[in-house]
């Protein structure tokens, strides 16, 4: 396999945003294409989930390669719920490390707050099993609830640690102009003080409101391209070292044991030992914190810490800016957004700042391995990319 | 009408699935015999989910994982007033969700 390097990025801010989701899809590529120099490329993948049923766009891909003026090259829609970014990145990848394209551009994209909070709630619901969970009402939110319970009960997780992941990524979008939510929270504020039920309802108990991630328009955008293409755009070279991916069982329920996600463990495991990486070897991580929940248990299923003691790790300050292992200095889903096919090519993208060393205010000093977690469903299709700082 | 939940028992390897599934899992058998699946049966896991799709018309609804007393594992509704982890429950089918004209039956699971 040939070695596969980011030759430009870009990125829009992840907030509500008023144009087509076609356009939305290119303005990402625009600015990665402006900054790498190139004007061909080989192929496109355009990731994004909902543009068929809630924007009324399908083949994405077609429509976004010729807006950017790069007919004839290939394009495809890729579409793995929530973990749809990662997933056309690994396709990218695959692309070029097989030898068969040189320069593949990588956009994702979503544009899902032209409907309201429910109904977007409702889309993203439909990925679960159609009789066995979804007629109930199974939400996103509801099988994070669940889940949550059960490693409260097991783990002693306590509210105050979910706090206090969202309190972390909420600080962490302050230093990122991207973000969607700029709004410093408190313990006090949303836990503590005698206004923390009505700022901080119950949504899925016993997860509240600032444990459950903003409904995000966005896009983001990867150039991938051989190293010769790369070493041209006179950026610090960052490779995609490492890719994986797992699945497990549509139904929660069916799980084997419903407190773990061997999915996330399968998927980070093999990209960690493509890039020839251990967890230790990280220096900075995205992680799938669609729920503040699930922060802490993806910590401890790609191995930074031992099963059951990623909320202590947490509470020490070890994922903080300053700590052992930064995680989610984007601010995470929970605070920088998650427009959902946008959301793995958004974590790629804080990730190739991080390792360029452009991450200003929110740099962590000297990363040279940087790692994702994109979680497709709950935890039954997850894409892993490790990616690391070259010479 | 009797309406049923039903579990899919491999007919080699005897293992149930809940919901069908074309394989088996275990040993990839591709025949089932549909077998009644037990009312009783213990709760692992709940939420009281206040976000509900607009189809709803309630405030907020509670779900729940099920293990039944064969082992077999079912998400369901709960109408239970203050859930606790581990208590015995008894299962009923019943109108779950009424999407469009079609009413969705599923189960429904009380105190036992
Ligand atoms: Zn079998």
């Amino acid at each position: 396999m040939r070695e596969v390097y980011v030759a430009g990025i870009g990125i829009t801010s992840f907030t509500r945003l008023e144009y087509p989701l076609v356009e939305i899809a290119a303005y990402p590529a625009m600015m990665a294409l402006k900054e790498s120099g190139l004007r061909k490329i080989d192929h496109l993948y355009a990731a994004n989930m909902g543009g068929g049923r809630i924007n009324g766009q399908t083949g994405l891909a077609s429509a976004v390669v010729d807006n950017l003026g790069l007919t004839p090259a290939g394009a495809e829609t890729i579409e793995n719920g929530p973990a749809s970014g990662a997933s056309a990145l690994k396709e990218g990848f695959m692309a070029v490390a097989s030898g068969m394209h040189d320069v593949v551009l990588v956009t994702g994209a979503e544009r899902m707050r032209a409907v309201n909070n429910l109904e977007a709630t409702d889309f993203v619901a439909t990925l679960t099993h159609p009789y066995a969970e979804y007629i109930y009402g199974v939400t996103l939110p509801s099988l994070a609830g669940m889940f949550t319970r059960l490693h409260m009960d097991r783990y002693k997780v306590t509210p105050r640690h979910l706090a206090m992941v969202a309190v972390k990524n909420h600080g962490n979008a302050m230093f990122n102009p991207f973000a969607h939510l700029h709004q410093p929270i408190t313990l006090e504020g949303i836990l503590d003080s005698e206004d923390a039920a009505t700022n901080n309802p119950v949504v899925a108990d016993p997860l509240r409101f600032f444990d459950c991630c903003p409904v995000s328009d966005g896009a983001a955008c990867l150039i991938l391209s051989t190293a010769e293409v790369a070493r041209k755009t006179g950026k610090p070279m960052v490779r995609l070292s490492g890719v994986g991916q797992a699945t497990d069982t549509l139904c929660v329920h069916e799980r084997d044991n419903p407190l773990e996600l061997p999915a996330v463990r399968g998927a980070a495991a093999q990209s960690l030992k493509m890039a020839g990486k251990k967890p230790s070897d990280v220096d900075v991580a995205e992680l799938h914190d669609a729920f503040t929940i699930l922060e802490i248990v993806e910590s401890e299923e790609c191995g930074f810490f031992k099963k059951g003691e990623g909320h202590l790790a947490l509470a020490k300050g070890e994922t903080g800016l300053k700590g052992r292992l930064p995680i989610n200095t984007s601010g995470g889903l929970k605070a920088k957004g998650h427009p959902v096919g946008a959301t793995g090519v958004g974590q790629a993208h804080e990730i190739v700042l991080q390792l360029r060393g452009e991450a200003g205010e929110r740099q962590v000093k000297g990363a040279k391995t940087g790692f994702t977690v994109n979680f497709g469903g709950f935890g039954n299709n997850v894409v892993s990319l490790c990616f690391t700082r070259e010479k | 009408m009797q309406l049923d939940i039903l579990g899919y028992q491999c007919k080699k390897c005897q293992t149930i699935s809940y919901p069908y599934r074309t394989l088996c899992r275990k040993c990839g058998h591709d025949a089932f015999d549909p077998v009644p699946l037990p009312k009783k049966g213990k709760l692992l896991t709940f939420t009281q989910l206040f976000t509900l799709p607009g189809d709803f018309e309630v405030n907020d609804i509670t779900l729940g994982i099920v293990e039944l007393e064969n082992g077999v594992r079912m998400t369901a509704q709960l109408k239970i007033d203050a859930p606790k982890m581990g208590m015995a429950v008894q299962g009923k089918v019943e109108v779950v969700r009424q999407a469009g004209y079609d009413k969705c039956r599923g189960m429904v699971f009380y105190p036992r």
